[in-house]
């Protein structure tokens, strides 16, 4: 059968037409309208690009390994956590799509399955993390419950060089405005010193000679923090990415 | 690629990372691994004063502190003079690697030396492997030593293998395929050969069995590390495990620290006795219910044991 002409068809109209006896009527000329998507700003990608944690996001292919195996996604069943979507609209700076996922992206529990899957050899997790703190730094994301934990965790291992593991749980719920029951605690205290495992307070573990260390990597850290932000903060869109 | 491959001829007795766990609240794992790692012959030597490896969070604000932190035991292990690093967690087995993994680039390596040399510590020189003490163990003594040194085989214990996230993944830190005496990552077997020398009926089709235990968020996440920690324990369950075995002070103490929300979201018939493979080991090479802890954990593998006759 022959391909129908567009100039055997009226433009913009229901059509009736038989073409060697078949019977073709329909709406003409009402397909998707090309588009042209504006406001893609390549910023983010280099952003994340420049990161060590995140350079391997220029190898990524889009094959979508990472989101099949994805313990959020598919075991968790957190259907909107997509980590080939995720890196897909950083990689075209689609910024406005990606807030939407503000408040998601942080929940990816570094299991790094996808890590392992890759056929490229992108660091999927630690592309994830990036594009996470690149959301939190530039504004998009309020500071994530694992963001405070994460910092949490390091303030707290920075100054001893040992984790105090009783004060991280305390700080954090403090943090979080949790409270565990003061029943719970106790016997849960208890239960850890009599079987020798409460170390915390003036019974922390130390690192001997952790003071001038921490002082050193506590100073990295902050640099690169402010460093990041900065960046961060420089490479986002104005006016939010919004068209 | 991961410089995870010895170099020499392994160590007699290789660099021993207890990391912060194992020193806490895993303490029962780190008892029961020396009197397993004794038993079979074997010995390790203790990085004496090891620091935290920063795990998964560290690396989320800064890489080079994240490198910084295992590298310095790193390079404490080669003053040491070893080649080989065991650690018995999970996070740290994965902390390390990556350091290592970083340390291959000569750029990185100088600057994180430089912080290293700065903050008081030695140089690291990037020639460490790292392995985790289950690999450790199979490698050197493996199922067939284990077997001859059980003395009260675990025989009628079905236990459910639960290896979890980080163990031999990513194999791009871990250096999985290039290094001898690793596990596979995604089908992980050690654990499963060394429960069956210990006389147990392993499921070695467990479904959980390299599931994440949703640990890294055990507080920040709590809906999902609890719907993580009880599957581990519902897959058990409808494989018909007696007990789950683990091999990481995380996943053990995320899934004990969640039984309560766990009994009250998902009911009291998915609640199993959780504990270290090396408490288990230690219980076939004679120990008492008391000297394997058991005691220690939450979900009370001690009462369970006492009830099936062991002293």
């Amino acid at each position: 059968m022959p391909i129908v002409e567009k100039s055997l068809v009226e433009v913009d109209r229901t059509e009736k037409l038989e073409i060697d006896g078949i019977d073709v009527s329909g709406e003409w000329n009402t397909f998707l309208r090309s588009r042209v998507q504006a406001h893609l700003d390549v910023r983010i990608s280099d952003w994340v690009k420049g990161q060590p944690q995140g350079e391997t996001i220029t190898r990524c292919w889009q094959c979508g390994t990472c989101t099949a195996g994805c313990c959020m996604h598919t075991d968790y069943g957190l259907t909107e956590f997509n980590p080939r979507y995720f890196i897909y609209l950083a990689q075209v700076g689609y910024e406005e799509e990606l807030r939407k996922y503000a408040t998601t992206v942080w929940r990816c529990v570094s299991c790094n399955k996808c890590v392992e899957r890759c056929p490229k050899g992108v660091k999927v997790e630690e592309v994830i993390h990036t594009i996470g703190t690149y959301l939190e730094m530039t504004g998009a994301a309020p500071e994530s419950p694992a963001d405070r934990f994460d910092r949490a965790y390091a303030s707290n291992l920075l100054e001893r060089g040992i984790l105090d593991e009783a004060a991280l749980f305390r700080t954090y719920e403090r943090l979080e405005g949790r409270k565990t029951p003061a029943r719970d605690l106790l016997r849960m205290g208890l239960a850890l010193l009599r079987s020798g495992r409460l170390h915390t307070g003036p019974l922390a573990h130390r690192t001997r000679g952790w003071k001038k260390m921490g002082r050193v990597l506590r100073e990295n850290l902050e640099a690169d923090e402010r460093a990041r932000r900065a960046l961060a903060v420089s490479a986002a869109p104005p006016n939010g990415g919004r068209p | 690629m991961s410089a995870s491959a010895p170099r020499g001829p392994p160590d007699a007795s290789p660099a021993y990372y207890p990391g912060c766990s194992l020193d806490g609240l895993g303490k029962a794992y780190e008892v029961t691994a020396q009197r397993v790692i004794e038993r079979l012959g074997l010995s390790l030597d203790r990085i004496v004063d090891y620091n935290c490896c920063g795990a998964t969070e560290v690396k989320n604000l800064s890489q080079d502190v994240s490198i910084a932190l295992p590298a310095r035991n790193l390079a404490l292990a080669r003053s040491m003079g070893r080649q080989q690093v065991v650690a018995a967690c999970n996070g740290c087995v994965y902390s390390l690697a990556r350091a290592n993994d970083a340390v291959t680039d000569p750029a990185t390596r100088g600057r994180i030396n430089a912080t290293l040399e700065k903050g008081g510590a030695p140089a690291y020189d990037g020639a460490a492997s790292v392995q985790h003490v289950l690999e450790y163990i199979h490698a050197r003594a493996g199922p067939e030593r284990v077997r001859a040194a059980v003395t009260r085989p675990l025989t009628g214990l079905t236990v459910a293998p639960y290896y979890g996230c980080l163990y031999t993944r990513p194999k791009r830190y871990t250096g999985v395929g290039k290094t001898p005496g690793t596990d596979d990552p995604e089908h992980p077997h050690f654990l499963d050969e060394l429960l069956e020398a210990c006389g147990a009926k392993v499921l070695t089709d467990y479904s959980a069995k390299t599931i994440c235990c949703g640990g890294g968020h055990a507080l920040s996440d709590l809906d999902v590390s609890v719907a993580f920690g009880a599957s581990i324990l519902n897959e058990a369950k409808r494989a018909g495990a007696d007990l789950v075995a683990t091999i990481c002070p995380l996943g053990q103490i995320n899934i004990e620290n969640h039984l309560d929300r766990i009994r009250a979201s998902y009911g009291d018939e998915v609640i199993r006795p959780v504990a270290y493979f090396t408490q288990l080991m230690s219980l076939a090479f004679g120990s008492s219910v008391r000297e394997a802890r058991l005691h220690d954990n939450f979900s009370r593998p001690d009462l369970f044991f006492r009830a099936r006759g062991f002293p």
